[in-house]
């Protein structure tokens, strides 16, 4: 039985094994949602595409936005007629609506409204570890935070409920480690809400839905502030703010979302448990203060435990204030747990057992032992796939860019699968230059191409003002994918053509968004729930947009790949060059593709080591001779094309 | 069957090996058995070829979805160098590397960048952190069985063979039959049991 299967089934009471973001799917299920929009996002995308596979079997609307902000205001447009919606984003995503976001709550919501949001503590796959609680905070609306999979699911659906009693949007806030983990969960009823849209402007108050209209954004704003009260009282009765406390002990934890089950694994591991207070959060914000301050009275000690930055332990502080000026807390503000990084049972189990007075366990022998056997352990780098074609985009790049000259370009990237560009894991060990004038470094391999890289669209932008300063030292480009183009490029390519900045934009186009599991984008030619749609072309935006140069090329030809970048960087204003091909992962998967086989002749080798430098991991290099593992290559050619002496051929 | 109350175990593997399929198997059966189970995945952002990691952590009670340092009682490993990385940060002292023998060869060897160990090297390495290994070839177990892809189950054969599980081998099996890709179910149990008896015959 699949998941298809298990999202959709009735069966309350039954117990089944759910990943964090199904979980999160199956409780805006359970609540009956009617619209869901998301952009794809790591750990957060298995949120939408659970929905998507619900979808068509129990009748409500799922969809791939192209962005975030869309994505966002798609679901913010239903919740306003009434009808139950979620929106779903990694942490970055977030950062994309908050224009939005900030002025939605301002009127709030008719229909329940969640915005779940995946954050990525330790950054496993995002560019930074933002801890977006903070963003419900400045938004004045609650957010709950679920410590596993059935609290995740359980969360999800009350959060609908609760944000139709405040009528203001509610946050579920997950993380990497409760996303992308699975545990059992207990199913239960999936509501059927027969809603009919309704639409009525003075909704509770004159011009609810539109910020401008009288009473104005500061009548607003106090409406807003006066919702506060009201979720204060409903947090303090969740079930999943649990204070445990048996007469006066010294120490309390108090412990939210994922940090609440590392701090139970560590009591329990430590021999703690009912000897410490324990104070489980669900809502972070608006913190239970009537069950913090309970606490707050009776310990000397309070270990604040949150996997992120420090919200609980600000409120806490503030609080302690008045309850308690004497209490001691500690926690991310004073150093007993790390600033930055994630946390984990081990981490939290070394504070707790210094805060408690008891031993940890530590054994030095045993770690010495596995200092030495770590030495053995080869890395294992995260490259691009065998046969993608974005080797072949960046091999040509790099020939195009030499043969330019010998001068430091700027090559800007982009977030998705051709990131990879910027990781460097070919080179040497760099060191930090501190030169007054342009450093050129050599590009040993496609992971040494990107010289900046931020956030989705970030490099287009760039381009343009490092053209305005007048970098004259190199050519100026910037690449980013399909997904990404439709997604956060567009304003930009406007821009490049309105304000006459010159430069090349890559596009390396494979059809779907990659790197996050192969959603569709609309340049595939599906939707979100397998439906066929129409395909935007990428070369009729950019013309539309006014671009003048605009090329499309098959990244798997090397030789017309190169030409037309050669060309692109000599033309006198902003160019684009399409590089087009789906993903080559996707295409194994749909069998269309029948390699070719290649063929190695070690005698033909003279060592040169072109082909390593093409960055497939099919190609090996084993006594001083080139070579392919042939079970990971899937015969796209590309090593032959790179080859100056013929020692890998296409075989019959 | 296990007494304990707890097992905790690390299944490891290259990304397409099924090491993610294979944890959330060994998860759901016991499910099926009254224990509580938690899956905690690692994985790179390459879709093919990057290492991945599931911690599978089996009981009455479980909170946290990662291992501990010292904390895993198995690591099963669908390619030995991942069994070899995670034993070193992960495997309890007398706890148990199940590995298959088949390298994967990461790109840093491929290219001459790195060394990859061999059987001996990392049979020794485990020694040292007191743990013990039992190798397995389940590569080829899995083309005996009538396909290669089915390797991963092998390996669950391998750890059910073990008697560490808490839970019945029956329970393993009928997931395994509910869950693999239609038209596949014969084939992967061909393969649980020749991981099982692989084992057993030791």
């Amino acid at each position: 039985m699949g998941i298809a299967e298990v999202i959709v089934e009735g069966a309350p009471g039954k117990r089944v094994l759910l990943m964090g973001n199904e979980a999160i799917a199956r409780g805006a299920i359970e609540a009956g949602v009617g619209v869901t929009a998301s952009y794809p996002g790591t750990p957060a995308s298995e949120i939408m595409e659970t929905l998507a596979l619900a979808a068509p079997k129990l009748g409500f609307h799922a969809e791939w936005s192209t962005n975030e902000k869309v994505a966002f205001e798609v679901a913010a447009g239903a919740a306003i007629t009434g009808i139950r919606a979620l929106t779903s984003m990694k942490n970055a995503g977030l950062n994309w609506v908050m224009d939005m976001f900030m002025t939605l709550v301002y009127g709030g919501v008719r229909g329940g409204f969640v915005i779940a949001v995946a954050d990525d503590p330790d950054a496993h796959y995002s560019s930074n570890e933002q801890d977006t609680r903070f963003v419900a905070f400045y938004g004045e609306i609650p957010c709950l935070e679920p410590a596993d999979q059935q609290e995740a699911k359980d969360m999800t659906r009350y959060a609908f409920e609760l944000s139709e009693q405040l009528e203001l949007p509610v946050m579920i806030r997950s993380a990497t480690r409760l996303s992308h983990a699975s545990g059992d969960v207990e199913l239960g009823k999936i509501q059927k809400l027969d809603r009919k849209p309704v639409f009525d402007k003075h909704w509770k108050m004159p011009y609810r839905w539109n910020v401008y209209g009288p009473p104005g954004p500061v009548e607003k704003h106090r409406w807003l502030h006066s919702r506060l009260p009201i979720a204060k009282k409903a947090v303090e009765k969740l079930p999943w703010n649990k204070l445990e406390l048996k007469g006066r002990p010294k120490l309390g934890i108090i412990a939210s979302g994922l940090g609440a089950s590392y701090a139970r694994d560590a009591a329990r591991r430590l021999g703690l448990e009912g000897k410490i207070a324990f104070l489980k959060v669900g809502a972070p914000t608006p913190l239970p203060e009537r069950l913090v301050s309970r606490l707050l009275k009776v310990v000397k000690t309070a270990f604040i435990v949150e996997e992120g930055d420090p919200l609980v332990e600000f409120q806490v502080k503030a609080l302690a204030k008045d309850i308690n000026p004497k209490v001691k807390i500690v926690g991310k503000l004073t150093a007993a747990l790390p600033p930055v990084g994630e946390i984990n049972t081990d981490i939290v189990a070394d504070t707790l057992a210094k805060l408690a007075g008891v031993r940890a366990r530590r054994d030095k022998a045993r770690e010495l032992a596995r200092a030495e056997v770590s030495k053995l352990v080869a890395p294992r780098s995260s490259t691009l796939c065998a046969g993608c074609q974005h080797l072949g985009s960046y091999w040509a790049l790099k020939q195009a860019l030499r043969k330019l000259g010998g001068r430091v370009p700027i090559v800007n990237g982009d977030i998705g699968c051709y990131e990879q560009g910027g990781y460097g894991i070919f080179s040497k060990a760099t060191k930090p230059s501190f030169s007054a004038e342009s450093v050129h470094y050599h590009i040993d391999s496609p992971y040494e191409t990107l010289d900046t890289n931020y956030i989705m669209g970030g490099g287009v932008g760039l381009m343009q003002g490092e053209f305005h300063a007048g970098y004259k030292d190199g050519a100026i480009v910037a690449v980013a994918g399909d997904s990404t183009f439709f997604h956060a490029c567009i304003p930009a390519v406007i821009n490049a053509v309105y304000n006459k900045a010159k430069g090349v934009f890559l596009v390396m186009d494979n059809s779907w968004t990659a790197m996050t599991g192969h959603q569709p984008d609309p340049g595939t030619g599906v939707t979100a729930t397998g439906e066929p749609a129409k395909i935007l072309c990428i070369e009729d935006i950019a013309r539309a947009c006014g671009v003048e140069f605009v090329k499309v090329v098959d990244p798997f030809d090397l030789k017309a790949t190169q030409a037309a970048l050669e060309e692109a960087l000599k033309f006198d204003g902003f160019a684009v060059v399409i590089a087009r091909r789906a993903c080559t992962l996707q295409v194994q998967r749909q069998k269309k593709f029948v390699g070719k086989r290649i063929v190695v002749n070690p005698e033909k080798c003279t060592s040169c080591k072109l082909c390593v430098s093409l960055g497939c991991p099919a190609i090996t290099f084993k006594d001083k001779k080139g070579g392919i593992d042939l079970i990971l290559c899937n015969g796209c050619g590309m090593c032959v094309q790179v080859c100056p002496t013929g020692a890998l051929s296409i075989g019959e | 069957m296990s007494e304990m109350k707890e097992v905790n175990l690390i299944i490891v593997g290259v990304g397409g090996q099924g090491s993610v399929l294979a944890s959330h198997l060994v998860a759901m059966a016991a499910i099926k058995d009254g224990l509580h189970a938690k899956v905690g995945e690692t994985f790179g952002a390459a879709m093919r070829g990057g290492a991945v990691a599931s911690h599978v952590r089996l009981g009455k009670e479980v909170h946290s979805p990662l291992i501990s340092k010292d904390g895993a009682d198995i690591v099963l490993s669908l390619e030995p160098l991942e069994g070899l990385r995670n034993s070193v940060k992960y495997l309890r002292e007398g706890g148990l590397l199940l590995t298959n023998t088949r390298a994967w060869s990461p790109t840093d060897v491929n290219i001459g960048l790195a060394e990859y160990p061999d059987m001996k090297t990392i049979e020794r390495a485990v020694k040292k952190l007191d743990g013990r290994t039992i190798i397995v070839d389940a590569t080829s177990l899995a083309q005996q069985a009538g396909n290669v892809r089915a390797m991963n189950v092998v390996m669950l054969g391998v750890l059910a063979g073990t008697g560490k599980l808490p839970m019945s081998i029956e329970s393993l099996k009928q997931v395994i039959r509910e869950n693999v890709p239609r038209g596949t179910e014969e084939v992967n149990l061909r393969a649980f049991e020749l991981g099982l008896k692989a084992v057993q015959q030791r």
